[in-house]
């Protein structure tokens, strides 16, 4: 990034970045008119569910995992890149972070907040819920299974959640402090309730410096174990197709890589949007395209070790299934992760492809995609032909887990697209750490 | 003495302005050579440059936020491995024939990490506001564009015809404002 040329300086950041705020680009409403739409949509079939039962969604014997465990997966993976980018790379002096940290770290909140709404939409009778997801005792006074990783994952989620939410918050401290000081009246004060009223005294910056780097060790290996929990979820069972080792760093690179490619695929038209070409620049994309190409490779090489690992082990019900996967009913899904995932991603090796924004922007769009089959595959393939012939079945999901899915999308789309029209997209104060430093020209010369 | 006029004291004084970095990190190193005279003097910056936590690691020593930290993370860690140790010893859920309690420990691993990053992180947090002096409802903004583009350095209780003033300016202050 040392070759990056700046064509503003610290003092347009304040100006330029909560201009844009005022008067966004007229697509911005007609996205959020879409994400509201699809969000009725997924509203009212989840109100369907709940009155009819569960029953409307296509899960029965052997599929009870179906779709919702899908987008709950395909959620929690998205929400990684945003911690990555925050923490991982914060620690690694990745300056071009500092741009798109703060979208990232809005993408990760809002997507493990979608995340969390399906294992309500799964259970049916979501009042219940508490009891099956929280360490309270039941009707008996049994408290729940601290040996089930399903419960693993309660802690897990709730804590990567509440981590994300603390760590973009903090970012968001000193910005409020800028946008307090730009406004007069009942938005001044709203603003410095928001910002705890941060003045930016050294003595503040001090101690946030100091806070903010122990928030990114404690995130980092939050990033990497998350996943690794929501993989154990699968990887404990016994079911062919899931019980292997090679679950947790497969699940984390998956999920680097999908969120990598949704950053993509939220900051290119959101830059358009809030006018903010001049400070997401170009060289800071193509940093995010060349990290996706990285996840992609390590993603194609899990691919191929898992159908390794499957041959070696000797274990025909394994082997079987990773040849059904590849051939059987549900190939199709099997070859568009393949594809998306592993064979698109190819054409970032060439930079005349990382910097056409246009075919960058399709191949994130169709990782996104591709993921999303990713966990349908490892998810239908596996539960639909087990250990016992008998119990073989099939699954196809239904209208309603599909409108639900539509919904999810328009859920995070609304959230991030109302958080982006009030609250600066980009971390202005961050932001001023990569730019070039205002040092007195006539000392320099001296 | 009131409130008010507590207030009044804290922030009465002068606010010297400064469009560079440079320029800032000079006065405050000047500053530090005649502290006598500059006691209670605050720096402004729109950011955490290198240069000026640098110089504030000198004067305020390192952050305390690590301690915070530390007890958040190990308290977390202690109530990780408690909180399922404790319900087994309530009601043990024998399941599959494995049994419940101190033979479990690998998988109350899990509780004990996640409990130490949230706690630890909660910690943090509250580190950064307590010893940042934050939330702070009385807090005094000299000038709106100490969260902009500007740096500020603020002596309480001298006037614009002190010494002070004029080794502030020596160093490149574009304003000096007196404030009330």
């Amino acid at each position: 990034m040392s070759d990056v040329v700046w064509k503003k300086d610290v003092s347009d950041v304040n100006d330029g970045i909560l201009v844009g705020l005022r008067a966004p680009h007229p697509s911005f409403y007609l996205a959020l008119s879409v994400s509201v739409f699809c969000l009725i949509i997924g509203a009212v079939a989840w109100g369907y569910q709940i009155a009819v039962g569960t029953g409307v969604a296509g899960l029965n014997s052997p599929v009870y995992w179906g779709v919702y465990i899908t987008d709950f997966v395909f959620w929690v993976g998205i929400g990684h890149a945003g911690t990555l980018i925050s923490a991982i790379l914060f620690l690694f002096r990745a300056k071009w972070r500092n741009s798109i940290n703060r979208s990232a770290e809005a993408m990760t909140v809002f997507a493990v907040i979608t995340a969390g709404l399906f294992p309500l939409i799964h259970v049916g009778r979501v009042w219940y819920a508490a009891y099956w997801m929280l360490p309270l005792p039941n009707t008996n006074n049994l408290w729940v299974n601290f040996r089930s990783p399903l419960m693993w994952d309660v802690f897990a989620i709730s804590t990567y959640l509440t981590v994300s939410l603390l760590f973009w918050y903090m970012g968001l401290v000193p910005d409020l402090a800028s946008m307090r000081d730009r406004v007069k009246g009942f938005k001044r004060l709203l603003f410095g309730f928001m910002s705890f009223g941060w003045v930016g005294t050294v003595r503040q910056w001090h101690h946030y410096e100091a806070g903010y780097g122990f928030l990114a060790a404690l995130a980092t290996p939050l990033v990497l174990s998350v996943h690794s929990i929501v993989s154990w979820d699968f990887a404990m069972s016994m079911q062919p197709g899931w019980h292997t080792t090679i679950f947790p760093p497969y699940f984390v690179a998956g999920a680097i890589l999908s969120g990598c490619a949704m950053v993509y695929t939220l900051v290119l038209p959101l830059r358009h949007m809030f006018r903010m070409e001049g400070f997401i620049l170009d060289e800071h994309l193509e940093a995010l395209i060349k990290l996706t190409l990285l996840t992609s490779t390590i993603v194609a090489y899990a691919y191929a070790v898992e159908f390794l690992i499957a041959w070696y082990s000797g274990n025909p019900y394994e082997w079987k299934i990773f040849v059904k996967r590849a051939v059987g009913d549900y190939s199709f899904y099997f070859w568009t992760m393949v594809f998306c995932n592993c064979v698109f991603p190819i054409a970032f090796w060439s930079k005349r492809i990382r910097n056409s924004k246009f075919w960058c922007f399709v191949i994130c769009v169709l990782v996104n995609v591709g993921m999303w089959f990713e966990r349908y595959n490892i998810i239908i393939s596996s539960l639909v032909e087990d250990f016992v012939p008998g119990s073989w079945g099939h699954y196809e999901p239904s209208i309603v887990e599909m409108a639900i899915t539509l919904g999810s999308f328009g859920w995070f789309f609304t959230w991030l697209l109302i958080f982006c029209r009030f609250f600066p997209l980009v971390s202005m104060s961050e932001l001023k750490l990569i730019m070039p430093k205002p040092l007195n020209p006539t000392k320099r010369k001296a | 003495m009131s409130d008010h006029s507590q207030t009044s004291q804290k922030t009465k004084g002068i606010l010297a302005l400064y469009k560079y970095l440079d320029d800032t990190c000079g006065a405050m190193d000047s500053i530090e050579k005649n502290l006598s005279e500059f006691k209670g003097y605050q720096v402004y910056s729109p950011t955490s440059y290198h240069e000026l936590i640098d110089r504030a690691e000198v004067k305020y020593g390192p952050s305390q936020v690590r301690w915070f930290t530390l007890v958040g993370a190990l308290s977390g860690i202690a109530i990780g491995f408690a909180m399922p140790l404790l319900m087994d010893y309530d009601w043990p859920i024998v399941v599959g024939g494995k049994t419940a309690g101190i033979y479990s420990l690998p998988a109350y691993v899990i509780f004990g990490f996640e409990l130490m990053v949230l706690l630890g992180a909660i910690a943090t947090i509250a580190g950064m506001l307590i010893m940042g002096r934050i939330p702070n409802p009385h807090a005094h903004i000299f000038h709106d564009k100490l969260t902009d583009d500007t740096f500020g350095i603020f002596v309480p209780g001298v006037n614009k015809e002190s010494r002070q003033a004029k080794l502030l300016q020596e160093h490149g202050a574009i304003d000096l404002i007196e404030t009330a």
